[in-house]
């Protein structure tokens, strides 16, 4: 890692680590938004590591701001920091800048057909945090190129939903009063694929801490006169644990690296490849990571009070959202079908 | 506040233009010179045996790429014989005459021999023209390898070897053998009595390899007994009782190369070929999944080798990827059997896919048996996670 990355990774360690232990966890599943620590996040920069420097950013790319993802994912920060980071790049590529906030990042595209002359028509988008929103963001096909939009989230019915995660994913629906329209350089979907792509950093870094928890009791608990991690079998589960966490690390970087150098339009040979090949690699690495780390644990971390669940819950709910294995296998499978046999490697190493 | 994943990163690396050159050169020269290669024969790559292209690929410059000049070495990096390696196993093409002599004892002998080993031995293997066995395993000592009991003992004339080596592959036909004999008896010696030997197989008597046939019909391994072998003072390789961390070196180059998820990749495209007009969603996904494991190890094990090439030693990284690209390789010749339900052929019979997945289906089971199992390669994982 470069010293920048060092240093923001380190930012969020020190902010989040201190904050979100068990006692914290479990108050903001009852009491809901931590409003402080958010408070907090955004004084420190950390929603807007992707944003313009005019625009009190820090202007770096994907690749810097990827420890940042990880370590939400590390500290299973229940906040929309990776929603925040996603809008604030978007904005950034738009040359436009976000009202102050919790933003709502709409999922997926919206239809040209849903962008009245002054409201975007909601019917039934399920949006991370959409009953903090302060306003909300998303991404039109409006025929005439992508753009980005920027909308009210005041008036909105929400149907207040949670994941298994307990990280609000409420249901939006009427007419938002619409803020800003910016025409963006980027490919309409694009808010599926950085979502696919900061979800699989926040699978990369929760694996990575259920690793250090399952070593940690591993070490701690004796059975039959000695601690468990002394026993061969548990030995194998720690080392299968920490090759796939390092794997699923290793194509999110990938996908980072090649996300600023070769961005995503649709067409041609660029990040759209290893952004797939993360998020399909996370979501199906998501079935080993809590097995294992649960199996180590024995029942002790099958209860509340231990808490290897605030991480494994969403790790169970991340591999859905933006798209399972399934839909990015399918996908990279099109790709290898289209290229062929013989062009599947020069695809791989391009 | 650290993650025992920071021991464990793979940075992703950025080849440079020129290796992409290289790489191009490579390709257009395999594309011609594997045109009239047995598909069979291709989807063996790194264990198909064929002198005549492995002086071809010599007359290139693109073995012992990384040995000195002074020797008949190419002083070319690390990253660029990775290129030449990668490419290689890709497109299946027929490598083991070279391949050990290549990937670990070029480099052994550069490091440990003597200036004559070095002047005699290095060039051999730079044109292609010197085939290296590697004698480790033996009867009773396979995963616990320190337990070897070959012994190598000193005369007035050099040193005499008795005992027997297993799992051989080539020493029936190959000029060179580095075998790790042990050197001093004393059982509170089980690392320190073991010594590193370079064997002339042309021109000493008294060894005799016995071919096993594998449960496919290759011919490829054997049983070398050895009786009084006699062998010259200078046939010791590097120090004396220092065999154990020699050979520990030399299995760091013959765990991290891209061998180690790259055995199936032939079947991988023909796969892709064959399920191309029918494939179903469910059966694209996991087509998909399988090139999703495949970028992923690309970019771990092209990590490792950039870590190679700046002097580090990737040694626990190289397990791990030993560990998940063998579980990758492993799967593919099952899953491809799922994918379309065609039979798997011997050579010969049905389609090149096929005899493709008849030979590669049989061959697997070995991927996790070679260069280490993953229950030792677990081992050395657990080591470095400091619970072993």
């Amino acid at each position: 890692m470069n010293e920048i990355q060092i240093m923001l990774e380190d930012t969020v360690n020190r902010l989040f680590g201190d904050r979100l232990g068990w006692d914290q966890l479990t108050a903001i599943e009852e009491q809901g938004f931590p409003t402080a620590l958010w408070a907090e996040t955004v004084e420190q920069g950390i929603n807007k590591v992707l944003a313009d420097e005019n625009a009190g950013g820090m202007g770096v790319g994907w690749a810097d701001a990827y420890p940042v993802l990880r370590a939400c994912g590390r500290h299973a920060v229940p906040l929309p920091v990776a929603e925040a980071i996603i809008a604030e790049w978007l904005a950034r590529q738009a040359g436009a800048s976000l009202p102050d906030g919790v933003p709502g990042l709409l999922p997926g595209t919206i239809a040209a057909s849903a962008l009245g002359a002054s409201t975007l028509k909601l019917d039934g988008t399920r949006t991370p945090w959409g009953r903090n929103a302060d306003f909300l963001v998303g991404v039109a096909d409006t025929g005439a190129g992508p753009e980005l939009i920027i909308a009210s989230s005041q008036g909105l019915h929400v149907a207040a939903e949670d994941n298994i995660g307990r990280d609000p994913r409420d249901t939006l629906s009427g007419n938002a009063a619409i803020l800003g329209r910016h025409a963006l350089p980027l490919p309409a979907d694009c808010i599926h694929w950085l979502g696919a792509l900061a979800r699989s950093a926040q699978i990369a870094g929760a694996g990575a801490a259920a690793l250090d928890l399952a070593l940690k009791y591993g070490a701690e608990r004796s059975q039959f006169g000695k601690p468990l991690s002394g026993f061969q079998a548990i030995q194998h589960y720690l080392a299968d644990l920490a090759g796939v966490v390092a794997s699923v690390d290793a194509i999110c970087m990938a996908a980072c690296v090649g996300l600023d150098t070769r961005g995503m339009a649709v067409e041609g040979r660029n990040a759209r490849f290893e952004i797939a090949a993360a998020k399909c690699r996370a979501s199906e690495a998501v079935e080993k990571l809590t097995r294992l780390s649960h199996q180590v644990h024995g029942a002790i971390g099958f209860t509340y009070e231990y808490g290897l669940h605030f991480l494994t819950r969403r790790l169970w709910a991340w591999r859905a959202e933006f798209g399972g294995a399934g839909e990015w296998g399918e996908y990279l499978g099109r790709v290898a079908v289209e290229v062929g046999g013989d062009g599947i490697w020069p695809t791989i190493t391009a | 506040m650290t993650s025992v994943a920071d021991k464990l990163r793979f940075e992703p690396t950025a080849l440079p233009a020129s290796l992409e050159t290289l790489r191009a050169e490579v390709r257009a020269f395999l594309k011609e010179a594997l045109v009239d290669v047995p598909v069979v024969t291709r989807s063996h790559s790194w264990e198909a045996y064929d002198a005549e292209f492995s002086a071809k690929l010599g007359a290139k410059g693109w073995l012992g790429m990384t040995l000195p000049k002074a020797y008949g070495g190419h002083g070319r990096s690390a990253l660029e014989r990775y290129v030449v390696v990668e490419e290689c196993l890709v497109a299946g093409a027929p490598t083991a005459f070279h391949w050990v002599a290549d990937r670990q004892s070029g480099p052994l002998v550069v490091r440990y021999g003597t200036e004559e080993q070095k002047q005699t031995i290095v060039p051999a293997i730079t044109a292609g023209k010197a085939c290296f066995a590697i004698g480790m395993s033996e009867p009773n000592s396979g995963s616990d390898l320190a337990s070897l009991r070959t012994r190598a003992e000193r005369t007035p004339s050099g040193w005499k070897v008795n005992g027997t080596k297993i799992w051989t592959s080539n020493a029936h036909r190959a000029n060179y053998m580095i075998a790790l004999f042990r050197t001093d008896p004393d059982p509170n010696k089980k690392h320190a009595g073991l010594s590193q030997f370079i064997i002339d197989l042309s021109k000493t008597k008294g060894i005799t390899p016995r071919p096993i046939q594998n449960l496919a019909g290759g011919r490829n391994f054997n049983e070398v007994a050895f009786v009084d072998a006699e062998l010259p003072p200078d046939a010791l390789l590097g120090t004396e009782g220092q065999g154990w961390r020699q050979v520990t070196e030399e299995l760091a180059f013959e765990r991290s190369g891209p061998e180690r998820y790259l055995s199936c990749f032939f079947l991988l495209r023909k796969l892709i070929d064959v399920v191309k007009d029918k494939a179903s969603p469910a059966t694209l996904a996991r087509l998909g999944s399988q090139v999703a494991w495949a970028a992923t190890l690309r970019t771990m094990s092209l990590s490792i080798a950039a870590k190679l090439n700046a002097g580090q030693d990737p040694a626990l990284e190289a397990s791990v990827v030993k560990d998940l690209g063998c579980q990758f390789e492993q799967n593919l010749p099952g899953l491809a059997q799922e994918l379309c339900e065609l039979e798997p052929t011997l050579a010969g019979h049905g389609s090149e896919y096929q005899q493709v997945l008849g030979s590669l289906i049989q061959v697997a089971p070995s991927f996790s048996l070679r260069g280490g199992t993953p229950e030792i390669m677990r081992g050395i994982i657990a080591k470095g996670l400091g619970v072993r």
